[in-house]
């Protein structure tokens, strides 16, 4: 009984114990359509920099937005749209200074071929997932594009709401729906999943990732290096490499 | 009054709707599982109870995953149904499914433990006094277990309120078509504007779950009564 008691004691104190995260931390909060490309480039500059260790938090925008927000520790944080880099200015969050442009892509139609080869098509399919366009710039960037293409109304009850693009992909990668809006980019990672159409681009703002340091980021010696690692001709090329635009 | 959107209404009458469906389609499984439990010996009993009572332990995103598997356009029951017209993945459909699988532990083990409380000497005497065992079970287990029934009933319905790891797999996310409470309230708390939109559906979801809970309790108390 003794021994149980001790154990859970120190059981206890082990676990008040574990700082959530350690000094040398670089905490990454990415938009998920980056998982890839960010992996690629934070191993690299971890190999040339022993000791930088990265956290990454991959999903929508809008909920690491919401994370950083409730006072989730991050340094650096990239956005799949303008719209979420803003509201975390506005909230004094994001260094202003820093903020800057990282990286582009464009909006396509994934899915079993042959399902559908433009927005008109659309109309005919039964389910289509999009990410959640309270969260997810993905979605949003959808959802405006169906409003211009005036196919809003007829979709209503046929989207279904992915939490990040990424689970989008999935659904259609998985054939449960017969189609998803993700980025350019994403098909590239699919295996089933084909490309179908390009989304018009008079119907959608440009898919623009705007990047930015917190404030606790500014003070993060290794986060500062990283960051200007990521605007660096290195990265450019890798982000080319992805299928990524960098004009 | 707090404010809902209209796709709120939308997940409040979907989520009612979900959980009384899978009440409702698992009462007769529930009864007959809970009686071959409680009177019948047989080889295996004991993991037919293992089985039984398995989602309660699992978790649900597990469950989802399993019924995403069976029912999924690829999966086994899923293509059998595909191929005679019938969706059920990310239909309501799914939803009650979800919901059925993962209350059902819930159902079977308030029964059971009403029908254990069933004196078994009144068995016995109903059996001897000519009964068939179907009698038997309409006149003295189904009225004496009742109570049981209805606390198995209320208790599957508020867990039905309440599923989400198994629903968002199986059914997915589509407001005003499968998107219920806990799924409404989910996309709205990974937004950061919707706070107070996050919020008012919590309250209702509370509200729902109050009432629920109080009905449970004060039938629970008039049946012991009457026992």
């Amino acid at each position: 009984m003794k021994n149980i008691i001790r154990m859970l004691i120190s059981l206890f104190c082990l676990l008040i114990l574990a700082a959530p995260a350690v000094a040398g931390d670089v905490n990454l909060f990415i938009a998920a359509s980056l998982k890839e490309v960010i992996n690629e480039l934070s191993d690299s500059f971890a190999r040339k920099s022993p000791g930088v260790k990265f956290v990454k938090n991959y999903g929508a925008s809008g909920a690491l937005v919401k994370q950083i927000e409730n006072g989730a520790p991050s340094d650096v944080f990239i956005s799949a749209n303008l719209e979420w880099m803003e509201y975390l200015k506005n909230k004094n969050l994001a260094e202003v200074s820093s903020i800057g442009n990282f990286t582009y892509n464009a909006m396509v139609f994934a899915g079993a071929p042959g399902k559908a080869s433009s927005m008109r098509d659309l109309i005919k399919l039964e389910r289509i997932a999009i990410g959640s366009p309270k969260s997810v710039p993905a979605g949003k960037y959808a959802t405006e594009a169906f409003k211009k293409a005036g196919i809003d109304k007829q979709l209503g009850k046929k989207l279904v709401m992915a939490k990040d693009v990424r689970e989008c992909l999935m659904y259609a990668e998985r054939g449960e729906v017969d189609g998803a809006f993700v980025y350019r980019t994403d098909v590239l990672q699919a295996k089933q999943a084909k490309m179908l159409f390009t989304v018009p681009q008079e119907l959608y703002p440009r898919v623009t990732y705007p990047m930015a340091m917190t404030g606790e980021g500014a003070k993060n010696r290794d986060a500062t290096a990283f960051f200007a690692y990521l605007q660096s001709d290195e990265a450019k090329r890798v982000l080319l490499k992805y299928g990524f635009s960098s004009r | 009054m707090i404010p809902l959107a209209p796709t709120d209404y939308d997940a409040i009458r979907l989520s009612l709707q979900v959980s009384l469906a899978a009440t409702l389609l698992s009462l007769p499984f529930g009864f007959a599982v809970a009686y071959l439990i409680t009177f019948v010996r047989f080889r295996g009993r004991v993991l037919v109870e293992v089985l039984v009572n398995l989602p309660l332990t699992l978790p649900p995103v597990v469950v989802g995953y399993f019924l995403l598997l069976l029912l999924g356009k690829h999966g086994w029951l899923g293509s059998l149904f595909n191929a005679a017209g019938i969706r059920l993945i990310f239909t309501l459909k799914a939803a009650v499914i979800a919901c059925a699988v993962v209350g059902f532990p819930l159902l079977v083990r308030s029964m059971r433990i009403g029908m254990e409380g069933i004196d078994p000497q009144l068995i016995n005497a109903s059996r001897t006094l000519g009964a068939r065992w179907y009698d038997t079970l309409l006149t003295v287990i189904l009225p004496l277990s009742f109570p049981g029934l209805v606390a198995g009933s209320s208790l599957m319905f508020a867990r039905s309120l309440g599923e989400f790891g198994a629903t968002i797999i199986v059914a997915g996310n589509i407001p005003g078509v499968t998107q219920t409470i806990p799924l409404a309230i989910y996309e709205y708390a990974s937004s950061p504007t919707s706070e107070t939109m996050a919020l008012s559906l919590c309250i209702v979801s509370v509200a729902i779950s109050l009432v629920v809970l109080f009905l449970h309790e004060s039938m629970a108390k008039k049946m012991a009564r009457k026992n």
